[in-house]
């Protein structure tokens, strides 16, 4: 018996109550490309980012960086003797990456670890919508953890904002993040050729708190270290000023286009050798 | 049991542990690399403000060491039982013959001990890259100071361990609980720059008086008899605290035959 005649026969009762309903959405329209990027994106959300529930959000997005901005803002003032506010500030912006980095680390690199890669990439999903469609919550997620890190800095650390700059501190802390969230993109598809994906989403937060002028002035650090800091998020968006947040700006597109490509070639490149669950 | 096979097995696990630890590549983040790079960063800080001379080189290099001491006992004992249940070993190690309480110490020593591999690492990164100075006030002195960290760091890991295993989310509280600790014990920023209220909650802190007896017998004016004397009376504190926990926990999972559920 072929497969074709197979599948001419009637459906049992039990097959045909079990099938879905056909598919009348053509995958390659701009409609189903929306579909995928907006509900696609909320749903890896919820289901992917393991930190998507109150018992480990709270102590890991928000008491986390609540810590992480009283020992910088009180080691920076004994050590270096500068305010407070500075290492507040250079940290609130900073902890959005726990939502960019790890939060894409796991959107992508999860889909391996539940099994559900195999399924998606068998799909003819438009892959840009699908790709962007993961974007979208942990920049908004990590705006979130920022904003109350900020807020929590000019509560109790001291951080002040002039009215006239606070446009231009908006515009460079959505680049930022968003930037950071592009790098936390091509992690998570470096991880999905690695078995920690989490190592490199760990290095990735400790070289922002050294390289990017977080708590050291980036003009203080060796040159071979500066090299390194204007390669990577948050070093122009921190500095807050016009030109240099258009750089922050193209440094996240840049890495969010090396992401999607790194993707489509490990995609090519599972399908050519089988290698989609090999670990 | 004997007292010498207790110590046996205690030594064994320690050092099945660490094996177990070198092979993971969180670890080895946590212990090698991370406390490395807050020295740096510490040593940058330090030389903007204070014009970095070896002494302040050495406190940072020590304080950072701690550091990665620290989150290796959060994360290492944090998640041992956890993980014994993930693996499926928790009933076996439950019901064999030997006390648990042993098995578990020998867990958060081998934890505490791979952590203080970091403490080594950052001061060879001192020395290599910033010219620190390796000196010791009372040298015959450090290795107690040192066995003094480790044994009430790891009596403070049993009690982490067998309190987290509560929570079912224990990584989240290891999370949580990083730069507190950092802070709180006075690792780099000395304890009084902070407000008191702050101050007891340190005395009962084992890093604090690891800290305080390793740099007292590195860059202090006496020996430090006192950090000394309060590690190991922490560790006797910790150590009845965990038993007194681990007995609770234990009794209500086998009532309950909730051992393996998470």
């Amino acid at each position: 018996m072929t497969l074709a005649s197979l599948c001419d026969e009637p459906m049992t009762t039990t097959a045909a109550h079990l099938s879905l309903p056909p598919v009348t959405a053509d995958p390659g329209s701009l409609r189903a490309a929306w579909r995928i990027f907006w509900r696609g994106g909320l749903m890896s959300y919820g289901m992917l980012f393991n930190w998507a529930r109150p018992s480990i959000y709270f102590p890991t997005l928000i008491g986390g960086p609540t810590f992480q901005l009283l020992f910088f803002a009180a080691l920076g003032s004994y050590a270096a003797g500068r305010s407070p506010a500075y290492f507040a500030l250079g940290n609130a912006v900073q902890v959005s990456a726990l939502a960019g980095i790890f939060g894409m680390t796991m959107a992508i690199a999860n889909e391996r670890w539940f099994s559900t890669l195999p399924a998606i990439l068998a799909t003819p999903a438009n892959r840009i919508a699908l790709f962007a469609g993961r974007f979208l919550p942990f920049i908004a997620n990590g705006l979130f953890v920022s904003l109350y890190a900020i807020a929590f800095g000019v509560i109790f650390l001291g951080v002040r904002f002039e009215a006239s700059t606070l446009g231009v501190a908006g515009l460079a802390l959505l680049v930022t993040v968003f930037s950071c969230t592009a790098i936390g993109a091509l992690q998570g598809a470096i991880s999905l050729r690695l078995r920690d994906g989490l190592f490199g989403a760990n290095l990735l937060m400790l070289t922002f708190l050294l390289f990017c002028g977080v708590n050291i002035p980036v003009a203080s650090l060796p040159a071979w270290m500066q090299v390194i800091s204007n390669l990577l998020p948050f070093t122009h968006g921190l500095a807050q000023v016009g030109g240099l947040i258009s750089l922050e700006a193209v440094i996240g597109v840049a890495y969010a286009v090396a992401a999607f490509a790194l993707f489509s070639y490990l995609e090519r490149s599972a399908r050519a050798n089988a290698t989609l669950d090999v670990r | 049991m004997s007292a010498g096979r207790t110590l046996r097995l205690i030594g064994y696990v320690t050092w099945f542990n660490v094996r177990m630890l070198l092979v993971s590549e969180f670890f080895v983040l946590l212990t090698f690399i991370s406390p490395l790079i807050f020295a740096t960063l510490a040593f940058f800080l330090f030389r903007l403000g204070h014009g970095g001379s070896g002494q302040t080189l050495l406190y940072a290099a020590l304080g950072s060491g701690m550091m990665g001491v620290w989150s290796t006992t959060l994360f290492g004992c944090g998640g041992a039982i956890a993980w014994q249940r993930w693996e499926g070993t928790l009933e076996l190690l439950v019901n064999a013959p030997t006390r648990y309480d042993f098995i578990l110490a020998g867990q958060t020593f081998g934890a505490v001990i791979f952590g203080f591999y970091g403490i080594v690492t950052t001061i060879v990164w001192g020395m290599v890259l910033f010219g620190m100075p390796l000196q010791a006030t009372f040298p015959l002195v450090l290795p107690l100071s040192l066995f003094a960290a480790v044994i009430s760091l790891g009596a403070l890991g049993m009690l982490i361990a067998t309190l987290f295993v509560l929570y079912r989310h224990a990584n989240a509280l290891g999370n949580l609980l990083e730069y507190p600790i950092w802070l709180v014990a006075g690792l780099l920023v000395p304890l009084t720059r902070l407000p008191d209220w702050i101050q007891p909650v340190s005395w009962v802190l084992a890093p604090t008086w690891g800290m305080e007896a390793i740099r007292g017998a590195t860059l202090g004016d006496a020996p430090p008899w006192l950090a000394i004397g309060m590690c190991v009376v922490l560790a006797g504190a910790y150590y009845v605290l965990a038993r007194v926990v681990l007995v609770y926990v234990l009794d209500k999972a086998r009532r309950d035959a909730s051992l393996a559920l998470r």
